[in-house]
């Protein structure tokens, strides 16, 4: 047991330590604040496909619609920061409690295509709907309000370093909280499902209950992301809520590693940092994307993160019965 | 009321293209059990293909014959190489890598024919219109509907009156026990893997003068594709024809009021077609 919380401990010091590494180490902090909002987005889905074995393709719905969502309140209704993020996260999981719900109802492939589905429907939605979205131009002049609690400014938040530390501040908070979801009797309960839903269901577990929480968790979880992106940029794009959004947040997921949540940080981190330094020389960088995610998926099932788990267990030579035992723990 | 026979035919015209796609994807799906998200990727390779043929001979027909073959082998590649190593795992891990296939023939093409969309016309000889009781109809768009109903027939025919068809719908059924009775099955996959995907090339070529081609279509085409098999039933001829001509009929019936609405109750109704017929209008349960 003691072995056990040690290693929860090293898992949320080491994110700790990236996300205190990153603004040095980066050549720019909002480079490393991009990494820290998509690497949010990598573990929420992290939490569908790692843990409880859907692949969703709905989370730039999501992702999008918490974009959206932050930023009107914020135009509109002149919300301050805390309460655009409140809101952005409520409506990414009612987002996701109304496809989880209907997605659930099916498994497999017919599961994957209802997000795709509804993923396509959510952009249409927003393209249409173009005098509350901006359409193609997207939603401009979205404000970054100051971090204020009961009136009290704490920090106007104008700096890229302050933002920074907000934005790491929330994906610490998350970070912990997700680990704890994972490492409860709720948690294990998603990973049972995930190895045999039969058996689970036939246990007395209600399979669908289970997984429409995930993906209300999913939800809430991307939707800040998205927010936060929007208040990044000081602009919400359409770009937020199209299926190659998706199709990004899952490749970051697997690339990063299913099997434990600090792999979303490193596949968030590669992606985007991949993406900044060959975007301008090389603009078809994504084809770099496709190869990996297929080399990933064939010769790496664990991403870097399993790769850097199984290099780190060779290096300290640590024998066959602690390296079976922290795979336990994954599970 | 031309109007409508006018967009009607269109729509026939389009469903008959979105037949050539579906068919090929819901015949690999029934036969290898395999999910191809790259389908749409080999669409758009055809396309193209078939540009740079145009451009280069100044011949249509020679494209119409070369993009399909040269596609289908590219197929065939892909699968010796990459597909076959995915059969036995889930489906979502083939979802993955087929999305991984995808996004590099996606970044291919546009590193080849660059960024922007593409057009080409159509052959000389069908650049005319024809004169259909009150109304004038391009001729091109009437050759795609003879052209690919012809295409369809010979598939129904290669189906379900040839021994390879046989096979492939015995291979639907049980590919251990036919491979057991001692058909080759790994190459019956990979001719079945390259004719579906062939015929997505061939829907590429087709589409190519009436839509034009543009870079990010994939995975456009790639969901509706998905949504006629879904219509149709995975695995099903009869549901992709089927299929493919509702969707391109209420398409192009719904672009003449509402463009977008047009997308959006496609999406819909595949949700609503899932949840309410999983199996599809024609599918097995």
């Amino acid at each position: 047991m003691k072995f056990k919380n040690s290693i929860i401990g090293g898992v949320t010091l080491l994110a700790i330590a990236m996300m205190i590494l990153m603004p040095i180490l980066l050549p720019s902090i909002t480079l490393a604040t991009e990494i820290l909002i998509f690497a949010l987005a990598a573990l929420a889905c992290n939490l569908l496909l790692g843990y409880t074995g859907l692949l969703s393709f709905g989370q730039g719905i999501f992702f999008g619609g918490g974009a959206y969502t932050a930023s009107l309140v914020m135009i509109h209704l002149d919300f301050g920061l805390l309460g655009a993020l409140f809101a952005a996260t409520v409506i990414g999981s009612l987002l996701a409690f109304f496809v989880g719900a209907l997605a659930i109802r099916r498994t497999g492939i017919y599961f994957v295509m209802l997000t795709l589905a509804f993923s396509q429907m959510a952009y249409f939605l927003a393209y249409t709907f173009s005098d509350w979205t901006g359409g193609d131009n997207g939603l401009l002049d979205v404000p970054r309000p100051p971090l204020s609690l009961f009136g009290f400014v704490i920090s106007d938040l104008d700096s890229v370093e302050s933002f920074y530390l907000f934005v790491a501040l929330i994906f610490a908070l998350v970070f912990i909280l997700a680990r704890r979801i994972i490492q409860s009797p709720f948690g294990t309960t998603l990973v049972a499902i995930r190895e045999n839903e039969g058996r689970a269901s036939a246990v007395g577990f209600s399979t669908n209950y289970f997984k429409l929480v995930a993906f209300v968790i999913s939800g809430a979880i991307t939707g800040m992301a998205g927010a936060l992106y929007a208040m990044l940029l000081n602009f919400a794009p359409l770009s937020n809520i199209e299926l190659l959004m998706s199709e990004n947040i899952l490749i970051m997921t697997i690339i990063g590693g299913t099997s434990s949540l600090l792999g979303s940080l490193l596949g968030a981190g590669a992606i985007v940092l991949i993406g900044d330094l060959l975007s301008s020389i090389w603009p078809r960088w994504m084809m770099i994307l496709g190869a990996a995610l297929i080399a990933v998926v064939l010769f790496m099932p664990g991403g870097l993160w399993g790769g850097l788990e199984a290099l780190y267990l060779k290096l300290t030579g640590k024998n066959k019965s602690t390296q079976s035992s922290s795979s336990e723990d994954k599970k | 009321m031309n109007l409508y026979l006018f967009q009607a035919l269109n729509g026939i015209g389009l469903g008959m293209i979105y037949f050539l796609i579906s068919v090929g994807l819901t015949i690999i799906f029934g036969l290898l059990n395999f999910v191809n998200f790259a389908h749409g990727a080999f669409y758009l390779l055809g396309a193209y293909l078939s540009f740079s043929v145009v451009s280069i001979t100044g011949n249509y027909w020679l494209a119409l014959i070369l993009a399909p073959i040269f596609i289908a082998f590219i197929a065939l590649l892909c699968e010796k190489t990459l597909i076959k190593r995915v059969y036995h795992l889930p489906h979502t891990y083939q979802i993955l890598v087929t999305l991984g296939v995808a996004l590099i023939i996606q970044e291919l093409c546009i590193s080849i024919w660059g960024p922007i969309g593409k057009n080409i016309s159509p052959p000389d000889s069908l650049k005319g219109v024809v004169q259909l009781g009150e109304f004038f109809y391009p001729q091109y768009r009437l050759f795609v509907i003879v052209f690919a109903a012809i295409v369809a027939f010979g598939v129904w025919i290669l189906l379900d009156k040839t021994k390879f068809g046989a096979l492939v719908r015995a291979g639907s059924e049980d590919a251990e026990t036919l491979s057991l009775l001692g058909t080759h099955t790994h190459r019956l996959f990979s001719i079945t893997f390259a004719l579906g995907v062939g015929l997505a090339g061939l829907a590429g070529v087709l589409a190519a003068p009436i839509k034009g081609i543009h870079p990010f279509i994939g995975p456009e085409i790639l969901g509706l594709a998905f949504f006629v098999v879904v219509i149709g039933g995975m695995g099903s001829f009869t549901g992709a024809l089927v299929g493919g001509l509702l969707v391109g009929l209420v398409q192009s019936l719904m672009t003449t009021f509402w463009p977008q609405g047009a997308s959006l109750m496609i999406y819909g109704a595949m949700a609503f077609v899932i949840l309410l017929r999983p199996y599809g209008l024609f599918g097995r349960a």
